[in-house]
Parts: C-alpha cells; sequence; structure tokens
C-alpha cells in the first residue's frame, strides 16, 4: 500500500503547480517586472484574494472537516491585520516625525519624539497619548509574534469555555457570532487605543521601504500571499489526511461516538479551533498591508458568514473546495461591486449589479445548499474521483 | 478474586420516570455475563451509566483494582482506562475506512498532538489485519464502512472493540441483524474473549443467549430480578410473569 503525503493528497501537487503558474503569469504581466499589461491594482486584488483563500482553508479546516460551523474566524483574521498594522502605522509616523525634526536647533529627546508620534496617530480620536496597547508598536519582531499570539489566545480562551460546557451546532454559531460583534463594537470605541472607526491607515507604506513604488511591493506581497498559501496547503492537508485527520472527521460525523473510543473530543475541538484561529490571523496579517486600511467594519459578523458561504460554494470537506470558493466568490465579488459589470437593461427595469450582486450571490447560495451540497469540489469529484466521500 | 466493575445501590430518574432503581451488579476480571429483560428494564441505562454517558442520582460504580469511581471521570476516560462499548444500532464511521476505523480504535495515545504525529507502525497494521481476519473483513479494509452490509457493519464494530482492547466489554445486541453463521461466529468470538477479559452482553434472543452459555443476570423496571444460569432464571415465576406478562 503505497502511503506517502503525496500519494495520499494528488491534489496539493496540482494545487502548487497551479498557484506558481498564476503568480508567475502576474508578474510577467505586471508593471514592475514585466510587460505592464497588468495593474498595479490587480496584483493587489490577486494577492488578497490568495489571503482569502488561506482564510477559507481555515474555515474548511474547522467547519468542512471537523463540523464546528465558526462564525467568527473573520474576527481573527482582523485582528491579526490590527497586530501588524500597529507596527506599519508606528514605525513610518516615526520615521516621518524624527525626519521632520532634523532641522530643529536641538535633537529632538524621545519623549518628544513620542509625543509627536501619539499626535499625528491619535490626533483623528482627539488623543495624543500612545495607549498602553501600543506599548510594542516599535518593534517589527514583537508584533509578528503578537499576530499568533493575541488572535490564538483569544480563540483558546474562547475555545475552551464553548467546548468544555458542550456548546454545539446553532449555539457555538451564535456564540461566535457574538464573539466577533462584541470585539467589533469594541474597536469602534474611540477610547479602545485603536483609532475607534478610523481603524488603522496607510498600511500600504512599509516603513523603510519608502522609495520603493506600490508596482513592486504589490508584487512582494503577492509572492508572499502566494507562499503563506501554499505552505497553509500544505500543513492543511498534512494534518487532515492522517490519523488526526480522522478523529476529526469522526467527530463531525459523529462525536458522541467517538468520544466512546477515548478521545477527548474537547481537546480535539480546541486544538482545530485555535491552530485555524491562527492561520486566519496570518492570512489577515497579510491581507492588511495589501488592503491598506483595517477598521471594525471588517470585522463585522456578516464578514465571517461570507466566509461560510465561501467554503459552502466551494464545496467544504475539500481543501481546494474552499479554495475555489474564495477565490471565485471574492474575485466575483469585487467585479461585480467594483462597477465593472456592465449593467442589464430589461427595458423595463436596468439590473445594476451593485445592488443585485447579493441577490445573486445568495440565490447561488441556496441553490448550491440544495442541489450540490458538496458544492463545485463536488461536481469535480463526480468527474475524478471514485470514492467521493 | 475482587469483582472487576462494582456498581452498588444505582438509582436514576428521568422525567419521574425511575430507569435504575437501586441496582446493584458485580462482575469479575474474566467472566462473560447475559443482562436481559423486558424492554424498558434499564438495560441500555445500565450500560450509559458504566460508560459515563448519564449520570446516576445516586449509588456506586467502580472500577479495577485499586477500585476507580467511575462517576468522577469523563465518557472518554473511562473509555481510556478500559471499557469498551458496542451500540445497538451498528455505528461506525461511514465515510472512512475498514482500515482507519480500526485503527482509530487502536490502543494507542489518544491526545491531538499524538494523533498528528502518528504513523501506522508494522505491529499496529499487524494487529488491524489479524481484527480484520477475526471479524471476516480482511478483504475490505480499504473500502468504506459505509459500504458495508448491516452485519458487517456489527463485526467492524466489535472489531472496534477488540481493538481498543478493553478489560471490560459492553455489547449491546450483537446478533442483530446476522445470519445464523454469523451468529455462531459472534457467539465464539465472545466466549473467547471472555476468557481474558469481562464481557456483559444484552441480548434480547433467547437462543443466542443460550449459545453463549453463562449466567443470566435479568433486569426488570430497573433492578435485579433473578440471576443464575438461564435454565434457572427462565423456571423462575416471577420472571416467567415479566416476560410472558401473566
Amino acid at each position: 500500500m503505497k502511503n506517502t503525503f503525496l500519494a495520499r493528497n494528488p491534489s496539493v501537487l496540482v494545487f502548487i503547480l497551479l498557484l506558481a503558474v498564476i503568480t508567475l503569469l502576474a508578474t510577467v504581466f505586471s508593471e514592475a517586472y514585466g510587460s505592464g499589461l497588468l495593474p498595479t491594482n490587480y496584483v493587489k486584488i490577486l494577492g488578497k484574494t490568495l489571503c482569502l483563500c488561506l482564510i477559507a482553508i481555515a474555515m474548511d479546516l474547522v467547519w468542512g472537516y471537523c463540523g464546528i460551523l465558526s462564525l467568527g474566524h473573520f474576527a481573527f483574521f482582523g485582528l491579526g491585520g490590527y497586530m501588524i498594522g500597529m507596527w506599519l502605522m508606528y514605525a513610518r509616523t516615526e520615521d516621518i516625525v524624527i525626519a521632520s525634526m532634523t532641522n530643529a536647533a536641538l535633537p529632538p529627546t524621545p519623549d518628544e519624539v513620542r509625543d509627536a508620534i501619539g499626535t499625528q496617530i491619535f490626533g483623528v480620536v482627539g488623543g495624543s497619548d500612545v495607549p498602553l496597547v501600543w506599548s510594542f508598536a516599535h518593534s517589527l519582531p514583537i508584533q509578528l509574534a503578537l499576530v499568533v499570539a493575541v488572535p490564538g489566545l483569544l480563540a483558546l480562551v474562547f475555545g475552551w469555555l464553548a467546548f468544555r460546557s458542550r456548546v454545539t451546532g446553532v449555539y457555538l454559531s451564535i456564540l461566535t457570532q457574538a464573539m466577533t460583534l462584541a470585539l467589533s463594537l469594541y474597536l469602534f470605541q474611540n477610547d479602545s487605543g485603536l483609532r475607534g472607526n478610523n481603524g488603522l491607515s496607510g498600511l500600504q507604506n512599509i516603513p523603510g521601504l519608502t522609495d520603493t513604488p506600490q508596482s513592486v511591493l504589490s508584487i512582494w506581497f503577492m509572492w508572499g500571499s502566494a507562499l503563506a498559501l501554499g505552505l497553509g496547503y500544505i500543513f492543511a492537508a498534512w494534518m487532515v489526511s492522517g490519523k488526526f485527520g480522522n478523529v476529526v472527521k469522526a467527530i463531525r460525523d459523529d462525536e458522541a461516538r467517538i468520544r466512546f473510543l477515548g478521545y477527548s473530543v474537547e481537546a480535539y475541538k480546541l486544538f482545530i479551533f485555535t491552530v485555524t484561529a491562527v492561520i486566519a490571523a496570518i492570512a489577515g496579517a497579510i491581507y492588511y498591508p495589501q488592503a491598506g486600511i483595517v477598521n471594525p467594519a471588517e470585522i463585522a459578523p456578516i464578514a465571517s458568514i461570507y466566509l461560510a458561504v465561501w467554503v459552502a460554494i466551494g464545496g467544504r470537506g475539500r481543501l481546494y473546495g474552499a479554495v475555489i470558493g474564495a477565490a471565485l466568490v471574492s474575485l466575483l465579488s469585487s467585479w461585480f461591486t467594483g462597477g465593472q459589470a456592465p449593467d442589464l437593461p430589461l427595458g423595463f427595469y436596468t439590473v445594476k449589479w451593485v445592488d443585485w450582486w447579493q441577490v445573486l450571490l445568495g440565490l447561488s447560495f441556496v441553490l448550491v445548499t440544495l442541489f450540490a451540497p458538496r458544492g463545485i469540489a463536488g461536481m469535480f469529484d463526480r468527474l475524478f474521483r471514485k470514492d467521493a466521500a | 478474586m475482587s469483582a472487576l466493575l462494582e456498581v452498588l445501590g444505582v438509582s436514576v430518574t428521568f422525567d419521574g420516570f425511575r430507569a435504575i432503581n437501586d441496582l446493584s451488579f458485580s462482575i469479575q476480571p474474566a467472566e462473560l455475563r447475559a443482562i436481559i429483560g423486558p424492554n424498558g428494564a434499564g438495560k441500555t441505562t445500565f450500560m450509559d451509566i458504566v460508560t459515563g454517558k448519564t449520570r446516576p442520582d445516586s449509588g456506586r460504580v467502580q472500577f479495577g483494582t485499586p477500585p476507580i469511581d467511575l462517576l468522577r471521570l469523563r465518557e472518554s476516560d473511562i473509555a481510556k482506562i478500559g471499557i469498551g462499548r458496542k451500540f445497538q444500532r451498528p455505528t461506525v464511521f461511514e465515510a472512512q475506512t475498514v482500515f482507519d476505523n480500526l485503527s482509530m480504535a487502536l490502543k494507542n495515545e489518544r491526545s491531538p498532538f499524538a494523533a498528528l504525529g502518528y504513523k501506522a507502525g508494522k505491529p499496529d497494521v499487524e494487529r488491524i489485519e489479524e481484527i480484520a481476519s477475526e471479524i471476516g473483513l480482511a478483504e475490505q479494509l480499504q473500502r468504506l464502512s459505509g459500504e458495508l452490509s448491516h452485519g458487517q457493519k456489527q463485526w467492524l464494530e466489535i472489531g472496534m472493540l477488540l481493538a481498543q482492547d478493553p478489560q471490560l466489554l459492553l455489547v449491546d445486541e450483537p446478533a442483530a441483524g446476522m445470519t445464523l453463521g454469523e451468529r455462531e461466529h459472534t457467539t465464539d468470538l465472545l466466549v473467547r474473549t471472555a476468557k481474558t477479559r469481562a464481557v456483559i452482553v444484552v441480548e434480547h434472543d433467547m437462543e443466542f443467549v443460550r449459545r453463549l452459555d453463562c449466567p443470566v443476570t435479568v433486569l426488570h423496571e430497573g433492578s435485579v430480578l433473578a440471576e443464575g444460569s438461564l435454565d434457572h432464571v427462565t423456571a423462575n415465576p416471577q420472571v416467567i410473569e415479566v416476560y410472558l406478562g401473566r
């Protein structure tokens, strides 16, 4: 019996190849390194889409494989963005402040610099002090560690409380919605220390790389996103293809039964919930420097519901399904809502896609649920795989 | 020798209905025992209590030497210290292969980290193949267990129970849906298993119980009505009354 990793996961090789081809093609046609056929804006959309595919993989692990319908994973995505955003904003402001003070008669004291940064960043919410949560914002390594630690810890504590009390099904989904809503409402407050509804902005400007044009940065970030997605895909495939994956699927299919085999269902759920939260946070930390801005609206409850819709349309319980769903729906969404889609004149009424896209999305969700419960990947399976399980 | 499982004065009430009423029961480390009784006698509830699914209102349940208080443990911990259960309706993981089902049941470290690092070594593969041939599924190892017949699923679940290598097996209606030949094989397997560990079989089918040829405990309205050989208990007028409803 052949039992190597690639034999068990035939999709990994295809996926990595496709990913490499797409990023290479985008580079070849980019403004910075190629013919310039592909505007920088589109490179950014592609890079962001790759990050969304990564969080969709996380969602598929927790929902498609383990059966936990978390409607709060976008909170971890947003938190990851906030954590990296703090460094981006602080370090860049620090550079600007120091540059503007070099002409002063006396060299500025550290306190003066800090005050100036505080005024720059928090003037918009009527503050001038740097809040306590920004204590480490000057340090990239620490903020990078916080990208993993803060969402990971939140997921660990939340998951421990929820799973220990055996909250399952719809109740767990509601609880995760409450979590992301509470977090979003908290961040909306001006005194949360994270600039209220303004969020963190100017994140596309990378400190120390101010002379590098966006066309170049966008390519770097796209490659970074592709690397993260590729590694995430391999990691996820490794996780679900071994015995761990079998236990996790068993939890999805019959939680009580696997408990009687001696497995601590709570420990497994907590593990996968936390790991996927960290994956989501990493995806967010790469996404928001490309988006340029992160604000509390990003982690509104609806964002996490969209995430579930992507995975459902793509096909849950299949890693490539999650990727297909996220890529397809988010690209279509930006096409329809970005004003590029031509209006559809019906004579008596003109369909404006900006308004009607939501209806179309909702309709396709209903259709997929009714007629293709395994999503787009399920149709794939019918063509290529015999053991569609 | 002291008892492996000791149930003392256990009672449990569901919405005012006394499912188990001051039940006491014990079994030795290598003993085969059949539990019979009419519907609603509390047979399944008894298993639920031993495996930690249901918490009794009063009484004690102890297991092993030195005795461990089962009422303080979670289901997964009870399974880990050596109590395995086969359900009445065969419950196997239908989306997974026979091999994977057995592999999950196999006695190994159960934590998420252990499962992530797990590689099926030669001893484990051999053990799985051995169990598979014991339960007649050696040729089906790579098939999805959802494709198996009802009888084969019963077998697979018995195989998963053996793979767990428990000290006490609770087997709920193992012969349901089996052909005559399969029943004989099941009887053999249970009798052989009971030479090294304790086996409790809950069964409706008197013919099957007779073939097991072991002591019988009759439950009625949540407590023990009679205990002894099958001939002894079936001669008991109270048992006759319960069963025939005179």
